[in-house]
């Protein structure tokens, strides 16, 4: 059989080529399937662009860009385990098409839609699910047919348990996979942030593959191989580190975004609700429109798929024609970007305690002038400094209790008090045991055979608290409201202050 | 993240807690103690996906994050011998009197006691047989090699002492 070869043209990394093997055939079928198509139609980052405009880009572009990175990752798997004999193409073919495949399931406005999925218990609004069943089971089965009858199945159980592929699942899953490392990259260029810059090129230069502990909870169970980074590799480390959260703050916690996402999640838990009882025809939408279609077969994967961003965006204006005033207020809302007003209560709350509080550390450069005493007094400024936090965290979380009272209270007949929170450390969300493998791990120094934590030698990277924030959403007529959450938040201060 | 959740909610998981004798050792053996009280009929409705460490529930994790934040729990975080750290969660009174449904209540015994590594692999087991894999401790074995290899018969003996519980919904045999 003849194979042709295939280019595409990327903004992040140019040139993205499909040799012409039998291996990149099969990816480039897999490209053409209406599936694959619908990620054109799916944005990376959802409701960003309403403060980026530049951040339209796709799901499918990103797809391209993990499946490039993927065999950059791969190259370095390669070179580890060929000098060991222990190179497996085949395995390698199952991850590198894992990483093509991986975002295959996501819904409109992508995270967003994982949000109403959490609110109203739908299985099929968790991307991973719906990935893994395509796979397994969808014109995506039939395009890795050529490449063996249990292709398929193989692609699912690394998407499914990336663990299971060993390192060449590290590829996908990860410190350091490939989904990450094109992100970053992407939504950078395309927000036109100019913070996250990471230096991409000089740490897939210094990864390496090395051995780390696992276990759960309190038992150890062994080691497991995983990218690690080499020692000339630490300001990079850092860089990457710092970017992430830099992002974070910027870009994917964005204070408008947040509010788009939370009217977009209550206009469609709306449309939801009014279709199980029976009063679709009241949205605003047809009853074969497929938002509908969805509330009403929400475990249907047809349904779930006939959603992208073009039809939750296209049925905006319909919507806004509800009859139904929240429908037509948050619909409208969203079309016309006339967000809830928001409160950043952490940030007020930071703020209010900064102004007059007793134990807010002073500057930094105290500590320079006492140097005789640097030790006690760095040590005296950390005790200190936690204990700001520690107030900090203690009154948003008493602010919080009495926010949500409120809501409980204002949210009655429509939402018009939207509670936000969140944070987000340099690491992922730690789901259960938290060891190396969620770390960035480094060795020390060259030959060392033992890497570490990275934030175990770098103040920098130790130095780098989490990201968070506590935000209230408010319908823009509330005036009253504000005012009332203000002296929730001035009484919280002075309660702390006592 | 944690994020905005009900009091019921947190009161569930604290529930859990509170039945396993006020202290569970472990995320992942809080998780899946509560995976198996779900199949078993004696759960509080929580949903659980396949996540790394096997039956996983972030509606939980949140949960027991949020009964932190409603003083109903505390959580603390030590250093285990290989490097990683692992939480240990208190019930904040142990003031909540009533009778435990004995099967709950000897179901989370067996998990409290029990090697949280073959409990992973056990809970694991049942989570793949109730997604309908023909063997699911072959397929166990595949998806956690290192783990299976030192712990996959205890992991078979302890889920045989897990399905002698005489629960509302039996055990898969696998």
């Amino acid at each position: 059989m003849i194979y042709k070869r295939q280019r595409i043209r990327d903004p992040l990394h140019d040139l993205i080529e499909f040799p012409a093997d039998y291996f990149h055939d099969a990816m480039w079928r897999v490209i053409q399937t209406s599936h694959f198509q619908r990620l054109r139609r799916i944005k990376q980052l959802g409701f960003t662009e309403l403060v980026y405009p530049g951040a339209t880009h796709s799901r499918f572009a990103h797809s391209l860009g993990v499946f490039h990175t993927a065999r950059k990752l791969m190259d370095v798997v390669k070179r580890y385990l060929e000098k060991q004999s222990e190179w497996d193409a085949t395995k390698a073919q199952h991850a590198l098409a894992a990483a093509l495949v991986h975002d295959l399931g996501h819904g409109p406005y992508s995270h967003a839609f994982e949000e109403v999925g959490k609110k109203l218990g739908l299985a099929m609004a968790k991307h991973e699910k719906v990935t893994e069943d395509l796979i397994r089971d969808s014109e995506v089965k039939e395009a890795l047919a050529p490449l063996g009858s249990g292709f398929a199945s193989d692609v699912a159980n690394v998407i499914a348990s990336p663990e299971s592929a060993r390192i060449y699942g590290a590829v996908v899953s990860s410190q350091f996979d490939a989904d990450r490392l094109d992100y970053m990259q992407r939504d950078r260029l395309m927000t036109g942030t100019r913070h996250g810059a990471i230096d991409f090129e000089w740490l897939i230069s210094n990864l390496e593959v090395g051995k780390v502990p696992m276990g759960s909870d309190e038992r150890e169970v062994g080691e497991m191989e995983t990218f690690v980074l080499g020692p000339k590799a630490l300001h990079a480390a850092e860089t990457y580190l710092l970017g992430l959260l830099q992002l974070y703050a910027t870009v994917y916690f964005h204070k408008a975004t947040r509010g788009a996402e939370k009217l977009f999640t209550e206009l469609l838990a709306r449309i939801v609700q009014m279709t199980l009882d029976g009063s679709a025809v009241r949205t605003g939408l047809g009853e074969d429109h497929p938002l509908v279609q969805f509330a009403q077969r929400p475990k249907d994967l047809t349904s779930t798929l006939a959603l992208d961003d073009t039809v939750v965006a296209g049925a905006l204006d319909m919507m806004s024609r509800s009859p139904d005033t929240t429908v037509s207020n948050l619909s409208t809302r969203l079309r016309d970007r006339k967000l809830f007003k928001c409160i950043d209560v952490r940030e007020s709350l930071s703020r209010k305690l900064s102004a007059k509080g007793p134990s807010k550390p002073r500057a930094t450069r105290k500590v320079k002038v006492a140097a005789p005493d640097a030790a006690t007094l760095a040590g005296e400024l950390l005790t200190s400094k936690m204990h700001w936090t520690d107030a900090l965290n203690r009154t948003c979380d008493a602010v919080e209790k009495r926010i949500l009272e409120f809501a409980e209270e204002s949210n009655k007949e429509a939402p018009r008090v939207l509670l936000d929170k969140g944070e987000r450390s340099i690491y992922k969300r730690i789901e259960e045991s938290k060891g190396p493998l969620e770390q960035i791990m480094i060795l020390p120094n060259a030959g060392s055979a033992t890497p570490m934590d990275v934030a175990t030698i770098s103040q920098v990277v130790s130095a780098i608290a989490p990201f968070k924030f506590l935000r209230v959403y408010l319908d823009g007529s509330e005036e009253k409201a504000k005012l009332q959450i203000e002296g929730i938040l001035d009484e919280e201060v002075q309660r702390c202050r006592l | 993240m944690p994020s905005l959740i009900s009091k019921s909610n947190a009161e569930k998981a604290v529930g859990v807690v509170r039945d396993a004798g006020g202290e569970v050792v472990g995320k992942t053996r809080l998780q899946k103690m509560a995976y198996l009280l779900e199949i078993t009929g004696l759960g509080a409705g929580f949903q659980f996906e396949y996540r790394h460490y096997g039956p996983y529930s972030e509606e939980l994790a949140d949960a027991i994050a949020s009964a932190q934040f409603w003083d109903m729990a505390s959580e603390d975080e030590r250093v285990a011998n290989w490097g990683g750290t692992y939480s240990v969660f208190k019930v904040a009174s142990s003031d909540k009197s009533g009778e435990i449904n004995p099967a709950r209540k000897r179901l989370l015994s067996l998990a409290a006691a029990a090697n949280p590594v073959s409990l992973e692999l056990a809970a694991t087991a049942a989570f793949l047989a109730h997604e309908n894999w023909k063997d699911p401790w072959q397929e166990t074995a595949r998806r956690k090699p290192e783990k299976a290899e030192k712990y996959l018969e205890e992991a078979k003996l302890l889920y045989g002492k897990l399905r002698n519980v005489p629960t509302p919904d039996p055990l898969p045999k696998i």
